[in-house]
């Protein structure tokens, strides 16, 4: 028996949207599941600009969702979760349940899972960076908000902030939290918002504490020397310990570590920049599918190595974003594409031995 | 709110023992309780210093700034100080440096200090702040046309110890091949005189048709306009580019890798637009017509100025004039071509001699005379004027008296050919 024509892909974000793309441009049918309300994921939702080139993310993405909605072949099914599956490649029986609680089982050839990463919470942080406690500490969601909002201000008083600064790799690169990666994408958006707070304030100081700058590619000089010879953002090598309040500002203190000396800095703002975890969907998605988990937690490829980043350890099931590990957009769509094509090459190679 | 100070103290006493140079640090509150951001902006905000604010902190500068051997100092130390706050306009650091361009060379965000030092340096000359030694240099090259402080008329004196016939163009009154721009110590310095010597010696047993400017020559002043005296810099581009304009010549001919450089570059801005070969360019195509017959049974290392090679990308012809004299065996450095060491004299460092002892453990030049004797050299060959002094002071200083030589390649070529 040939199985079905049809692929599942598991969460509409920037991942699963080119793949749904990808495989019904090669003429299978694609049944797009998505949880939310909406397509677009983490940074259609959440991000009022794209790292690294800074268009306006719903203007920016809106060939890429309209070409998902109006597609003939794709089936999209928003505010839906994946509850259940059982049988195998060409044959997966997979039950879906909308919001209303309504069941439906659907027959998949091959699966992709794109259930993406959420946010580290900073509330886990061991650093006491008091994110629940004072009101002008955020995070990189948080500014994006702002962002959107086209206002920054001290949630606290309402005022215009004077001086902002950045902490890199909160909840990334930590035994102790158990996190032993880098975000990969934390030190551009970083990057990146410092340059909108200097358009928007450009009478503010902006700075960035950090480890390591990681800055792979062209994100270079696209936003991390455009950010520092361009819209004077400065660098400062050193991650900040700990906050404490100080009147109605925020004293930082860490070490300066190219001067090696401490440094104890009053701040009006302060953003950490959170890295990524494994979403609850990818944590889901690998219970329901009996996906092994690599090392870190996220969803492992069949052979862990660098040749092939979109096969897991199950036939016929694909990843494609950072379900499997920290992924930017870039490597996210690539990897929809791959997924795409490796999942419709498998119904193929199905029908062909069927054939 | 406390603003972050320089950790450097000039001077710190502890149970009356003075303690020299980072050291100090202890002393200092060493908690940084601001990024006074004002500074770097006005720093950066002078036209030519952009890139100061462009660092970071890779810390290659360090590695292969020459200054840094002798005390505490890079670009990146620079510019991170400037971040914190603290002046670079009242810091010694603004007159450290020697403009070698060591430090350009490996920088790849491209900070480049050849632009930021006179920028800077013009703007603290402008409000009063240069060390006074360097006032003094300029203040000499502006009433007599050398730093030196000698009288103008004195230019052309040394030109009967040549016992050759010098030229002056205003009195030669037909068009020469070759103006030969001599320079300020290739005129009056002792050493720089012997070179000079040399020098008019080759030319006539080559049969060069040249001339001099003799006392309507002034200094080419690029130091100056290195060290931030820009306006006197103009002034001297402008007299000299007359004086040249009024005769015929084919090329001008250099003494100073430093009026090298200001021809090369400067001086086309102002309409001074002539051919320019450094001496040892424009002798290395004659080797075969000099007739190096004496040998020098020596081993020699050279020095590559920063002006001539780093600067300006010559590094062969030198060698290739040393290479051709009989016997000699020539040893390089650790630090040569490229990667040379400075003498100290650049930038103004020439004028700043006391100035730079006191935040330096030690003389560039010493320094790098200890690296001559470390590999063996019992000659090192200059092409620089700065540098005979330099070095010879600098041989007597660490003690190698009697054990190294400092001479100008003119000075081993016209020994060779037996004119000296």
């Amino acid at each position: 028996m040939a199985g079905s024509d049809t692929v599942l892909i598991v969460g509409a974000g920037p991942g699963g949207i080119e793949a749904a793309r990808g495989v019904a441009d090669l003429g299978k049918r694609a049944l797009l599941v998505e949880t939310k309300g909406d397509i677009g994921g983490t940074p259609y939702e959440y991000y009022a600009t794209l790292t690294p080139d800074l268009r306006e993310t719903h203007e920016a993405m809106h060939e890429m969702v309209t070409a998902v909605k109006e597609h003939p072949l794709i089936d999209l099914r928003l505010n839906t979760r994946v509850v259940n599956s059982e049988g195998e490649i060409g044959h997966f029986k997979v039950t879906l349940q909308d919001e209303s609680g309504s069941r439906t089982e659907e027959e998949v050839g091959a699966i992709v899972v794109a259930t993406g990463f959420q946010h580290f919470d900073p509330g886990r942080e061991t650093q006491m960076y008091g994110y629940y406690e004072y009101d002008d500490v955020l995070t990189l969601v948080d500014a994006e908000q702002m962002f959107k909002a086209g206002r920054i201000v001290r949630p606290s008083n309402g005022e215009v902030p004077e001086r902002v600064a950045f902490i890199q790799c909160v909840g990334s690169r930590d035994r102790q939290i158990g996190n032993q990666w880098c975000s990969k994408v934390c030190c551009g958006i970083a990057s990146k918002q410092s340059i909108e707070i200097k358009r928007m304030l450009p009478n503010a100081k902006v700075f960035i504490f950090y480890i390591d700058m990681r800055m792979y590619g062209f994100w270079e000089d696209m936003i991390y020397w455009k950010a520092q010879e361009e819209y004077k953002v400065n660098y400062i090598r050193g991650i900040v310990t700990e906050i404490i309040r100080k009147g109605d500002k925020l004293l930082i203190k860490g070490e300066d570590t190219t001067m090696g000396r401490p440094m104890e800095v009053l701040m009006d703002m302060v953003i950490l920049s959170v890295g990524m975890e494994p979403s609850k969907g990818t944590l889901e998605m690998a219970n329901i599918f009996n996906l092994p988990r690599e090392e870190h937690g996220f969803i492992a490829t069949k052979d862990g190595g660098p040749l092939d980043t979109v096969s897991t350890k199950v036939p016929g099931i694909f990843l494609a974003g950072a379900a499997a590990g920290p992924k930017d957009i870039e490597d996210t769509v690539s990897m929809g594409g791959a997924a795409a094509m490796k999942a419709v090459a498998t119904l193929n190679r199905l029908a062909l031995e069927v054939g | 709110m406390q603003k972050a100070k320089s950790i450097e103290l000039e001077v710190a006493v502890v149970n009356g023992i003075e303690l020299p140079g980072h050291w100090n640090r202890m002393f200092e509150p060493r908690v940084i309780s601001e990024y006074d951001l004002s500074v770097l902006d006005q720093v950066t905000s002078i036209p030519g210093a952009e890139s100061l604010g462009y660092c970071y902190q890779c810390g290659k500068c360090t590695a292969v700034c020459p200054v840094e051997t002798v005390g505490d100092y890079s670009p990146r130390k620079i510019f991170r100080k400037t971040q914190l706050g603290v002046s670079l306009m009242d810091s010694p650091d603004l007159w450290l440096c020697t403009t070698c361009r060591n430090c350009l060379r490996v920088c790849p965000k491209e900070v480049n200090m050849i632009d930021i030092m006179p920028a800077v340096r013009e703007q603290a000359v402008l409000e009063g702040k240069a060390p006074a030694e360097l006032l003094t240099a300029f203040e000499n090259t502006a009433r007599y046309g050398n730093p030196l402080g000698e009288p103008p008329r004195k230019r052309t004196e040394w030109v009967k110890s040549a016992e050759v016939p010098v030229p002056v163009m205003s009195q030669v009154k037909a068009p020469v091949d070759v103006l030969w721009f001599v320079e300020c110590y290739p005129s009056y310095h002792p050493r720089g005189k012997d070179a000079s010597v040399a020098l008019a010696r080759l030319f006539n047993a080559l049969g060069v048709e040249f001339g001099i400017l003799g006392t309507e020559e002034k200094c080419s002043g690029d130091s100056q306009r290195m060290a931030g005296e820009k306006g006197l810099f103009e002034m001297l581009a402008e007299h000299n580019i007359k004086m040249l304009s009024k005769y015929q010549f084919n090329q001008i001919v250099v003494t100073d890798p430093h009026a090298f450089n200001a021809f090369l570059h400067e001086y086309p801005k102002y309409g001074g637009q002539w051919p320019v070969q450094h001496y040892t360019q424009f002798l290395a195509p004659l080797i075969d017509q000099m007739h190096l017959t004496r040998p020098l049974n020596k081993k020699v290392t050279f020095h590559d100025p920063c002006y001539l090679g780093r600067h300006n990308g010559e590094y062969e012809a030198p060698r290739d004039l040393l290479k051709a004299i009989p016997g000699l065996d020539l040893v390089e450095m650790g630090h040569c071509r490229e990667t040379a060491y400075c003498c100290g004299g650049g930038g103004g460092g020439m004028w700043l001699d006391s100035f730079t002892r006191d935040y330096t453990s030690q003389r560039l030049s010493e320094k790098r005379v200890l690296e001559a004797v470390e590999y063996g050299a019992d000659i090192l060959a200059v092409t620089c004027p700065y540098e005979v002094s330099r070095f010879e002071d600098a041989v007597k200083s660490t003690g190698n008296g009697g054990r190294l030589e400092v001479k100008d390649i003119a000075e081993l070529l016209a020994y060779s050919a037996e004119l000296i």
